[in-house]
Formats: structure tokens, C-alpha cells, sequence
């Protein structure tokens, strides 16, 4: 607002030298030598190539240990890091790094998931080179249900889901429909780029800023990397400029503290937007689903099998196949499901955690084909949904019971917000109006990673400020305003008593970080029950002074009061009342740990400590001439549970749907053989004002979560989930016989599909 | 090294600066006004949008010995003391942004658009500040901001 707030990329510290990094300009290669002898002629300039990895554990990764600090004997993709450099300037780093000498042998590469299976495909990675310490940051595991464990050739990992009998589902089955659906690449795009200052205070202890989602997983990453204790790293968050997910996991950490480490100086490493686009992806994805309905709209089997583009390493990808194996089936009542996710390896950047996980590649699947098959079935779209969508208290496919399910709700908004077109007579047949329109619409369902852990401390000091330590990350979605209100109302003080401190890892207790959409339903809850002990606590002191019962006393307006009488006392009065002075602190403390996990055999247990439910409906505007259009009017619902702030709910919704607008319209990361050519805002857009219609509709449903803080559950994700599908749905509309069955939906590619053969829903025979 | 003279934030300046230099380099490092932060480097962005004789521009592209003889205004130099700049003021009414990476540049663009088209309409608006991203996605807040401001100057100017 005034320009004071302190990101990653605005610390300065004395003596501090700044960092830049030598890419491979390869998709795949041997690295057969690098020469630094004239790069350390530059004065200053300090090198860190593989040779400097000694004494740390070289390679990294949040489930396989598949990622190296710098190359050491490939690299994997154009952008893999192959040697960095700590200089007094960027001019000089800069120079350093155009005098590093690097002889590669280029290896066979391959860009494509379904070929990277095929037996000729050359292999990316030797599993051999990553089976230490596997498993340290993230909470899948191999073991874990469905999960297969170690990655075979260039399969990274698969999981597997089922329900029923599929085979007697669609031998019950009037008709079935099969499609395959794909998603193209897309990037995060927050506008601060990566970021972190590194510098060790002696060679045991490491001291990082960085812009990161995930501060405890880091501090965990960087112990492990380096052989240190935990306690050992201090890892500090100032304000982020946006995550969506590019900011979970360790990912420039790593390197910077081991530049710093040979530097023996503080070192700060500021990503070009250009290594940003190379850094992290969504995944690119390819659905095939099968789905099998009767003829009168009940859907009764459906088998689906994503593949995911890792690209060349692991990173979370094997969390995002064992979480959504379940929820691939869509946010019906399917009796007869089989899900298989498989992520792939290759050369191409790495894709890993992104606002929605790995579920909007998916709902893009079976929310296009929910339409086909409405229109197939001569039913409507709402109808048809309505007649399959779970209800509260229904049994989820794992078998657990599903609260709060605000699915309908969210559904029924969009499709009064936003009603069909109205049309007379026959539109087949009949010439095309230059501008046309249509309205379309798309429901979803998400879990948040389950389990994971949350600890909030929450400080009483005796002038009546409460401090919350806990380590979310406030990356715009206005965690330490919902926190404060949290903390706030469970105290009964004024807002502004409250301070949310930042993560600082030797101060803020553990959190499982800022993702999945878990921060109100975990670190809220925390807060709530941390500030609930205080609150006793204080009671406690007050009632002694007093002489009453505590069940006697409330507090509101930042005083103790006898309920029903005009007797107060202030909190610093009690403190002094306990203390003599007003001096000392009251502490709370709360562990939430959500628990679930599916039994192994029988695909059985808690899948999700809370759903997501959202619904988008929109209009668009076609120019059957260009293939352009424009979206006229949106309409966003997503159940929230309660909202706790309701400005903060709307954001995230907002937010989050005009990322979904985006990964509509405009972006798709394109790759030649491996060479990125849009790794920039120039020819990788993403929506500006123009993009979003003035008439947007944001719609807030609260089906309580009786787990959640008030019943709130996560909206941070919701919002994105429908988009898409709503906008392909509303093509369709507008553009009887065209289906665009890929991300995006660029003008050309709806001008293609205009000007070639129309593409039929694709019903397969009997 | 070449030395200009220029206004920053009304404060006349004399700096020394390198032929390849860019204006948010000399802002961040040499002045110390880190509001303004490079989002693109290419001049599509808006994160590092400054005013130079009142007209926004992108300080990642304008090399500093460009800006010799010229008025510089950065968001550092909005508002007085512990009053807001009513564009400031007006998003923080607003909730106009969310993780506030591009809210120092786009509030220099809402700045921008004021001086240049002091009634502008909501398309005039969303044209105008489409050079601006918030990733977050925060448009329609800071369209009911700059709508909010654009309506008081009317207002009280008639």
C-alpha cells in the first residue's frame, strides 16, 4: 500500500553477495566436465558446481530424493541447474557465469508421457541414485495405499482406486461414453519470483529468508541435505508475493544455502521471470474416461486414467496421484469406480503442487463429458447433475461419511445466476450468426491433503495483546487477518489486541505448510483451542480476584466482567492481581492433527478431512468468423462451510476463478523439442482486468464442517476447480457440434475446430 | 558513470549513474524505494510502475540516464505523514488487493489514469490498468477502487 511491506527479493545485509545460476541449455545430456578455471578469475565470483557437494547429501525431494542441489552426472531438462555463482554483483556473476566451460554428450530425450512408457524411451532417472531418505517431508510414502512405491523406468509413480465392480457397472450400463481430455502445461506466474538469503552462523547452523509456502518442510529439507539438526536451521518467512503452490517443497533453498555455505558470506538469489517459467509447473495431463449412465441419468460405473507430465523430478507428484485416485470419479454417487494416476518423467520442468492439485485437469475431464452425455441423453445439464451429486451424510466411495457437502447449493447458485440462452427454433442447419452465445456450467470435488498437523502457541501479555505463533504463510489470502479473528473472537478482545507473527522456524511451532487449502480448518482450529486456554487461564486469575465462579465471568470488549453485574476487571489488573505487577505471560497451545488414510486391500477409510465444493457457471461471446471470445458473465460458488471472513472467502474465490479463466483462455507452456519458447509475460499471458467480465458473481455456500473453526472448511482451491469445464461447456453451447477436448481454448484452437469436422461426443459402440 | 539531475518524489536528486542502469535499479538499490519490484523485466507486468512527469511507465525498462531533468513519483511519495493518498486510501476501503506485489504499481497506474482521464469509464478503466497483473486476481476490487476514487474527484470538482 505505502510500498514498506519487506518481500524476499527487498532484504539487504552487509556483505552480501548476490547469485547467478548456469542452466543447461539441453533437455537431456551427459555432463562430462565443467571448467570454472576462467570463471574464478572474476574477482569475487564464488562457484558452486557438483564438485562442492561434498559432506551434504547431494539430492533432495519432498517423496524421492530424485532432485540434485546442481547437476551431477545429467541433466534432465533445459533450465536443470549445472552451476551457480555468488558475486559482489550481478554484472560480475553474470560475467562469471558466460566463462564456465561445460562439455555435455546429449542423450536422447523425450517430451511426451505416453512415449516416455514406451520400452525404446530413454530413462531419466536411476532410482539407485535416490533411495536414501526417502520420505522425510511429505506424508506419502511407499506404503501408502494404492501408492506403488519406487519409480520404474520413466513411470515416477502410480496409484490406484476402486470401488465396486466396474465390469458389472457398464454390462448394466444403457450407454457409455469414452473420451480423452488433456491439459496443456501452465505456470504459477506469482509476480514475486523466487527468493532466499542464505547464511550460516558457523558451519553447523543455517540461517535462510526466503519466499517460501512451506517453512518447516524446508528447515526439514535442509538438515537433511546438509547432515545438521533440524533445530540447526532457522528458516524465516517475510511477506510472499503470491505462491498458488510454486512456493511448496524446497526450491532455490537448497542451492543458496549451499552457495553461502562455500561463500562463508550471506547470499541472495533473485530469480529471472525467464528461470521462474523453468522452476515449477502444473502438470500437463491427459484423462481417459469411461463412463457408464442409464437411460434414465444415473450414472453407475466409471473408469478413469490420468497421466500426468512430471517432467524431470518427482517433486509431489506422487502425492497428487494418491490423492486424487479417489476424487478422479467426480462428486457423484458412482457405485461401480476404478481410478488409475500415473505421473511420468519428462524433460521438461517439473511440475509439482499448483492451486487445485493436480483436480482441475480432471474436473476439465468429466465435467466436459457430463455435458456430452446430457446432450446425448436429450436431458438437461443441471438435472442431469443434480440427479448424481452427493448429499450430506452420503457414504463417500471409500466408505467414510461425507459432511458438509454443499455441492447442490453451490451448483443451483450458478445455474440461477447465470440462465441458458434463450432460443427459438431450430439451430441445426441453420447459418451461423457472426456473435454467438452460450452458457455452460461445471461442478467439483477436492480433498485436502489428510493427515497433517498444525500447532499454534498463543501469548497473553498482561497489557491485554495477544501474539499468535504459528507458521502459515500469509500469501494474500489473508491468513493472519482470519487468524487474529480467530484469536480474537475466542478471547473476546478488539481485533486490533492481535498479532500474527510470521513463520520463523526457531519461533513459530510446526505447521504442515500453506497448501491443500488446510490453513483456517487446521491452524484456525489451533488458534481457537490455543486461545481457549488462555482464556481459562485468565478466567481462572480473574475469578480468584473476584471471589465468583468462573463459569460466572465473560469477557468482551478486552475486560473480564461478572455477567450480569457492572463489575469489571481489566486484564492487566488480573495479571497484576496473579503476578503483583502486571507482569508475565499466559500461554495456550494447541496440536490439530487431522487423521485419515485408506486401509490397504480394501481402498477403505478417511480420505479427506474436509471437501471442497464448488460450481462456476458463464456465459461467453463467440466470433464464429476468429475463433475469439470473451466471457460476458461468471458466476463462482464455493462452499466455504462458514465464513469466517467473508471479504477474505470472496477473494479467494475471485482469485482463484480467474486463474481457472486464465488456464481457459490463454496459457499453456509450449515446448520445441525441449526448448521453452514462452518463458515470458510477452508470450505466456496471463488474465489482466480485461479478461475478467465486470459481472462476476460471487457466491458463498456454508455447509458447516463440524471439525472446522465455526464449521469452516478450506476455499483457497475451490473457486479454480470449474472454470474450465463451465467454459468449454459454454463453446459447446454457442457452437452446436464443437467440442474442445484440450487446455486452452486459444482462439485458434476454437477457430480450428470451427473451420475443421466437427467433433461428435464421442459415444462408444456397444 | 553519468550524473543527472532529477525530482524524486519532490526531492531534487543529483545521481550518479551507469550508461546501462535501469530507473528500478537506481529506485531499489541506490535510493532505497523498494515499492516499486521488477515482476517481468520486459515491461508487461505493472509491478515496477513509477510515474515519470506523471505518466506511468515501466521503471524495468527506462534506463536512468533517460530521466534527467524529469519528475519521478513513486508510491513512496503518495500521501503526507500519516495520511493516504486517496488512491491509497480508496483500496485499502477496498480490500483492492491481496498478496500486494503489484499493489504498489497498480495504485501508480489508478495514479496515472487521474491525471490523464479524471472521469474514465469502467472499460476505459480496465483498458487503461490492463497493463497491470494481479495474479491474485484482485481486478474487481480495484476496479470498485479506482470507480470509488474517480467518483469523489468528481464530486468535489463537479
Amino acid at each position: 500500500m505505502t510500498g514498506a511491506v519487506q518481500y524476499a527479493v527487498d532484504l539487504r545485509m552487509p556483505g552480501m553477495l548476490v547469485a547467478r545460476a548456469l542452466r543447461s541449455h539441453l533437455p537431456h545430456a551427459r555432463v562430462l566436465s565443467i571448467d570454472t578455471t576462467r570463471a574464478r578469475e572474476v574477482p569475487g565470483a564464488v562457484i558452486l558446481t557438483r564438485d562442492d557437494l561434498a559432506g551434504t547429501r547431494s539430492r533432495f525431494g519432498p517423496v524421492f530424493k530424485d532432485q540434485p542441489v546442481v547437476a551431477i552426472d545429467k541433466v534432465r531438462f533445459v533450465g536443470d541447474l549445472v552451476a551457480v555463482v555468488a558475486a559482489e554483483d550481478l554484472d560480475s556473476a553474470d560475467e562469471a557465469i558466460s566463462l564456465i566451460e561445460v562439455e555435455y554428450e546429449a542423450l536422447p530425450a523425450v517430451f511426451d508421457p505416453r512415449e516416455a512408457l514406451l520400452p525404446s524411451a530413454p530413462i531419466l532417472h536411476d532410482p539407485a541414485d535416490f533411495v536414501d531418505g526417502s520420505g522425510t517431508a511429505d506424508t506419502i510414502q511407499p506404503g501408502v495405499e494404492g501408492f506403488e512405491g519406487f519409480p520404474d523406468g520413466n513411470l515416477c509413480c502410480s496409484a490406484h482406486f476402486e470401488s465396486g465392480d466396474t465390469a458389472k457397472g457398464f454390462a448394466g450400463a444403457d450407454r457409455i461414453f469414452e473420451d480423452t481430455y488433456s491439459c496443456d502445461p501452465i505456470q504459477h506466474a506469482h509476480l514475486e519470483p523466487h527468493a532466499a538469503l542464505a547464511y550460516w552462523e558457523g558451519p553447523g547452523s543455517l540461517v535462510i529468508h526466503c519466499s517460501t509456502q512451506d517453512p518447516w518442510v524446508v528447515r526439514s529439507e535442509l538438515a537433511y541435505i546438509f547432515k545438521v539438526e533440524p533445530s540447526a536451521v532457522r528458516v524465516i518467512v517475510p511477506s510472499v508475493g503470491g505462491g498458488y503452490g510454486g512456493k511448496l517443497y524446497p526450491r532455490i533453498e537448497p542451492v543458496v544455502a549451499a552457495l553461502a555455505r562455500k561463500a562463508r558470506r550471506p547470499v541472495q538469489w533473485v530469480l529471472t521471470r525467464e528461470e521462474v517459467f523453468m522452476t515449477l509447473t502444473r502438470h500437463g495431463a491427459s484423462v481417459r474416461l469411461k463412463t457408464g449412465v442409464t437411460r434414465d441419468g444415473r450414472l453407475i460405473a466409471r473408469q478413469v486414467e490420468v497421466v500426468y507430465d512430471g517432467g524431470a523430478y518427482a517433486e509431489i507428484s506422487p502425492r497428487v496421484v494418491v490423492q486424487n485416485a479417489p476424487v478422479a470419479a467426480g462428486p457423484y454417487r458412482i457405485p461401480h469406480v476404478s481410478v488409475d494416476c500415473h505421473a511420468v518423467y519428462t524433460n521438461k520442468p517439473p511440475a509439482g503442487a499448483f492451486r487445485g492439485f493436480g483436480v482441475p485437469q480432471i474436473v476439465w475431464a468429466y465435467e466436459s463429458q457430463m455435458d456430452d452425455m446430457a446432450h446425448a441423453l436429450g436431458v438437461d445439464p443441471v438435472e442431469l447433475r443434480r440427479k448424481n451429486l452427493y448429499q450430506e451424510g452420503d457414504a463417500y466411495l471409500t466408505g467414510e461419511r461425507l459432511d458438509g457437502v454443499g455441492v447442490e447449493q453451490c451448483l443451483s447458485a450458478v445455474a440461477a445466476a447465470i440462465p441458458p440462452i434463450a432460443r427459438s427454433g431450430v439451430r441445426e442447419g441453420q447459418p451461423r450468426q457472426r456473435l454467438v452465445r452460450g452458457r455452460g456450467l461445471a461442478c467439483s470435488i477436492k480433498s485436502t491433503m489428510t493427515p497433517s498437523n498444525s500447532v499454534a502457541s498463543v501469548r497473553l501479555d498482561p497489557d491485554g495483546s495477544l501474539q499468535v505463533l504459528a507458521s502459515g504463510v500469509e500469501i494474500g489470502q489473508g491468513y493472519t487477518t482470519i487468524l487474529a479473528q480467530v484469536a480474537a473472537d475466542a478471547l473476546g478482545v478488539s481485533l486490533e489486541r492481535v498479532r500474527v507473527l510470521k513463520p520463523d522456524t526457531d519461533v513459530t511451532p510446526f505447521d504442515h505448510g500453506t497448501k491443500s487449502s488446510r490453513l483456517t480448518f487446521t491452524v484456525g482450529e489451533a488458534v481457537r483451542r490455543a486461545t481457549i486456554d488462555i482464556r481459562g487461564q485468565l478466567l481462572d486469575m480473574a475469578a480468584d480476584k473476584l471471589e465468583v465462579a468462573r463459569d460466572d465471568l465473560v469477557i468482551e470488549h478486552d475486560q473480564i466482567r461478572v455477567r450480569g453485574t457492572n463489575v469489571v476487571l481489566g486484564i492487566p489488573d488480573a495479571f497484576k492481581a496473579r503476578f503483583g505487577l502486571p507482569v508475565g505471560n499466559l500461554y495456550g497451545d494447541a496440536v490439530v492433527q487431522t487423521t485419515g488414510g485408506l486401509a490397504h486391500g480394501t481402498y477403505r477409510g478417511k480420505d479427506s478431512a474436509f471437501w471442497m465444493w464448488s460450481a462456476a457457471a458463464v456465459e461467453v461471446e463467440v466470433d464464429t468468423q476468429t475463433g475469439k471470445w470473451r466471457l460476458v458473465r461468471i458466476a463462482s460458488a464455493v462452499d466455504v462451510g462458514r465464513a469466517i471472513n467473508p471479504v477474505q472467502c470472496h477473494l479467494q474465490n475471485e482469485g482463484a476463478a480467474t486463474m481457472g479463466i486464465g488456464a481457459a483462455l490463454m496459457e499453456g507452456l509450449v515446448h520445441d523439442g525441449g526448448q521453452p519458447l514462452n518463458s515470458s509475460f510477452v508470450s505466456y499471458p496471463v488474465p489482466s482486468m480485461e479478461d475478467v467480465p465486470q459481472d462476476f458473481q460471487s457466491v458463498l455456500v456454508e455447509a458447516p464442517h463440524p471439525d472446522g473453526p465455526y464449521g469452516a472448511k478450506g476455499v483457497g482451491e475451490s473457486g479454480l476447480l470449474a472454470v474450465a469445464p463451465a467454459i468449454g461447456n459454454a463453446l459447446a453451447d454457442a457452437l452446436p457440434g464443437v467440442r474442445l477436448r484440450n487446455l486452452p481454448m486459444r482462439p485458434a484452437d476454437v477457430f480450428a475446430a470451427l473451420s475443421g469436422a466437427a467433433t461428435q461426443p464421442g459415444e462408444a459402440p456397444r | 558513470m553519468i550524473t543527472i539531475t532529477t525530482q524524486v518524489n519532490g526531492v531534487p536528486r543529483q545521481l550518479s549513474v551507469r550508461p546501462n542502469q535501469l530507473l528500478l535499479e537506481v529506485l531499489r538499490d541506490d535510493l532505497n524505494l523498494r515499492g516499486a519490484v521488477e515482476g517481468c523485466g520486459v515491461g508487461v507486468c505493472g509491478s515496477c510502475t513509477v510515474l515519470l512527469d506523471r505518466k506511468p511507465i515501466s521503471s524495468c525498462l527506462m534506463l536512468a540516464a533517460n530521466v534527467d531533468g524529469r519528475e519521478i513519483t513513486t508510491i513512496e511519495g503518495l500521501g503526507s505523514g500519516e495520511t493516504l493518498d486517496p488512491v491509497q486510501q480508496a483500496f485499502l476501503d477496498h480490500q483492492a488487493f491481496q498478496c500486494g506485489y503489484c499493489t504498489p504499481g497498480m495504485i501508480m497506474a489508478v495514479k496515472g489514469l487521474l491525471y490523464r482521464n479524471p472521469r474514465a469509464t469502467v472499460d476505459e478503466i480496465a483498458d487503461y490498468l490492463s497493463g497491470n497483473v494481479c495474479r491474485c486476481g484482485t481486478y474487481l476490487e480495484v476496479m470498485r477502487a479506482a470507480r470509488a476514487v474517480i467518483a469523489a474527484q468528481v464530486e468535489t470538482t463537479g
